[in-house]
């Protein structure tokens, strides 16, 4: 059977293609595959998922190899090899509020998707907030005074700019990452060694 | 009704895959002079939690008892067998357990297991004493597409000693290690400045496959003696298994221990149809040690589940439906003496949608017996 690799949908997705195509790797069934969720290529088998999808694909051997977002990993924290960083997603965490803020004196209240993050982020500085899960547009939870502030990932910080907020503070960076169900990467070894060495560019690493 | 999150019935072939399954195993230890051992289901969480054993209270289904004590669901039979074998008569070495143990981070909260735990024995005889089990054991179960892992501990852990990092930082390194994550091993070693350590550590990440590998990473550290001692030792056991037999063996020196209790050989066996883990297993003299106890010990502990799972749809024997009536149902009775290994139903009508693969009335029967005599 072909090697599967399971890649995010979206935004991740047009980023793997680029790279994927510049490692000479023909890519036009990938493109032009339509609403097509799963794409056979002469030596892949490719399925496009969101990205906490493709962690659950790979934890579970669905798929051999999986393309997904640092923050996703971060966040859901599954049980697969987390092989190495890709040259392309780079994003990082920040915390954000509106312009001026002043923080109040009891616990915070942060809104952000990355629950899992945030809870880990404040636990380190020893601060107790309250955290509310939002599944997007987390901007809008201190504009409409759900919340003191955000944890979301931040690109370019044109979203939370041009919804009046700014970052306080940043960290953890993240960029794409290559990961392995972890009997795969055993039992395909050869199938799976060519890929791989082609994904991983040295001094990526460093 | 609803069932919790992990938790679900078992019917039918599954349970009889699973009998199977723990009926051959208990055949084939009991031959090789395996005792049998049962501890019990509910024990204290900190048997389990304690600085040498190290698992972690969150994954174990647990409460608290009367008297405020956290008390859990048998998360693991090896450390809950070492605290039962201590007080055991020192004479007999070698022992097996079969049963259920209980997390609530994976899939199913309850999982199967079936294993074997050697004391007391020297460290290469224990070693090939579980492997040659487990050879077996799969043999007679008639799997024989799976591969066995090797690794070690002393690899790893010889090279953090040399980086003196400090206990969080080995944790996360460790981690890094176990998720194969080059990147982050190479921060955090090439921070100490080591740099060439850091160079063996992400290198040390891509040291699995065959034989070979053991062959090439011998000749890389020929100066280091204390880790071709350990590629030499991996290497005697692949060479017993091959003498057997056994081809289907690859290594992975960049593993490391998951548990703090494991030091020395690790094993673990995969299904190749499936890519499931069937069994895994080590060497953890260490975990003696909260005991005061100097005793090696190694075993290794299989998933019935996986390996029910794994296993064919059980031989089909006829099923052989005797047609009665209240008045010869004694006689209908009688009759399945002759039908011995045959599955036999007796019924008084014959149900709609039925699936025997034979009807037999019973006057047809007790003629043709009346005929054979």
């Amino acid at each position: 059977m072909k090697p599967c690799i399971a890649l995010t949908k979206g935004r991740l997705e047009k980023q793997f293609l680029d790279f994927f195509a510049s490692l000479s790797f023909d890519i036009d069934p990938l493109v032009n595959k339509g609403r097509k969720l799963r794409v056979e290529t002469d030596d892949f088998q490719f399925i496009f998922a969101k990205g906490p999808d493709v962690t659950t694909y790979v934890e579970h051997g669905i798929a051999d190899l999986g393309i997904v977002g640092g923050d996703i990993l971060a966040e859901f924290q599954p049980d697969v090899y987390d092989l190495f960083p890709l040259p392309f997603g780079q994003c990082h965490m920040a915390v954000a509020t509106e312009a001026g803020k002043v923080w109040p004196d009891q616990k915070k209240k942060i809104a952000s998707k990355y629950t899992g993050i945030t809870k880990e982020f404040f636990r380190n500085k020893g601060e107790s907030v309250e955290i509310i899960k939002l599944e997007g547009s987390v901007e809008l939870a201190p504009i409409l005074g759900l919340a003191d502030g955000i944890v979301d990932i931040v690109e370019t910080g044109t979203t939370l700019k041009e919804n009046g907020l700014v970052v306080q503070e940043e960290f953890l960076y993240f960029s794409a990452r290559c990961i392995a169900n972890r009997s795969s990467l055993k039992i395909k070894r050869k199938q799976l060694a060519p890929i791989i060495e082609a994904l991983q560019q040295e001094g990526a690493l460093r | 009704m609803f069932l919790p999150a992990g938790s679900q019935d078992q019917i039918g072939q599954k349970l009889d895959n699973q009998a199977k399954v723990n009926q051959i195993f208990r055949k084939v230890v009991r031959n090789r002079n395996f005792k049998a051992i049962e501890t019990p289901v509910i024990e204290y969480a900190n048997t389990f939690t304690n600085e040498h054993v190290g698992m972690e209270l969150r994954t174990m289904l647990k409460w608290f008892n009367r008297e405020g004590e956290i008390e859990v669901l048998r998360p693991d039979w090896t450390t809950a067998i070492a605290r039962a074998l201590v007080k055991q008569h020192p004479a007999q070495l070698k022992w097996f357990y079969q049963g259920s143990v209980f997390r609530n981070d994976k899939d199913g909260t309850e999982s199967r297991q079936a294993g074997i735990e050697i004391i007391r024995t020297d460290v290469f005889l224990g070693e090939l004493e579980s492997l040659f089990t487990a050879v077996t054991y799969l043999k007679a179960l008639n799997s024989d597409d799976y591969l066995i892992e090797l690794g070690h501990t002393g690899i790893f852990e010889a090279l953090l000693e040399t980086l003196e990092l400090a206990d969080s930082e080995e944790e996360t390194l460790r981690q890094a290690m176990y998720d194969k994550r080059k990147d982050l091993v190479y921060q955090i070693a090439s921070k100490t400045g080591q740099e060439k350590i850091a160079e063996q550590l992400t290198t040390l990440i891509n040291a699995y496959g065959g034989k070979e590998i053991l062959t090439e990473y011998r000749e890389l550290w020929s100066n280091q003696p204390q880790l071709v001692e350990i590629l030499d030792h991996l290497n005697k056991l692949i060479d017993a298994m091959e003498a057997l037999g056994v081809e289907n063996v690859i290594v992975d020196l960049g593993k490391v221990k998951e548990l703090p209790y494991y030091s020395g050989t690790m094993f673990r066996g995969y299904l190749q149809q499936n890519g499931q883990t069937c069994f895994s297993g080590g060497c953890y003299d260490k975990l003696y040690e909260q005991f005061n106890e100097n005793i090696s010990a190694v075993g290794l502990a299989f998933d019935v589940d996986v390996l029910a799972e794994s296993m064919n749809a059980t031989e089909q024997k006829e099923r052989i439906c005797i047609l009665a009536t209240e008045e010869t149902h004694v006689q209908a009775e009688q009759l399945r003496e002759d039908f011995e290994d045959k599955i036999v139903d007796i019924q008084y009508q014959l149900p709609d949608n039925h699936h025997y693969d034979r009807i037999i009335p019973v006057e047809d029967a007790t003629k043709e017996k009346a005929v054979d005599k």
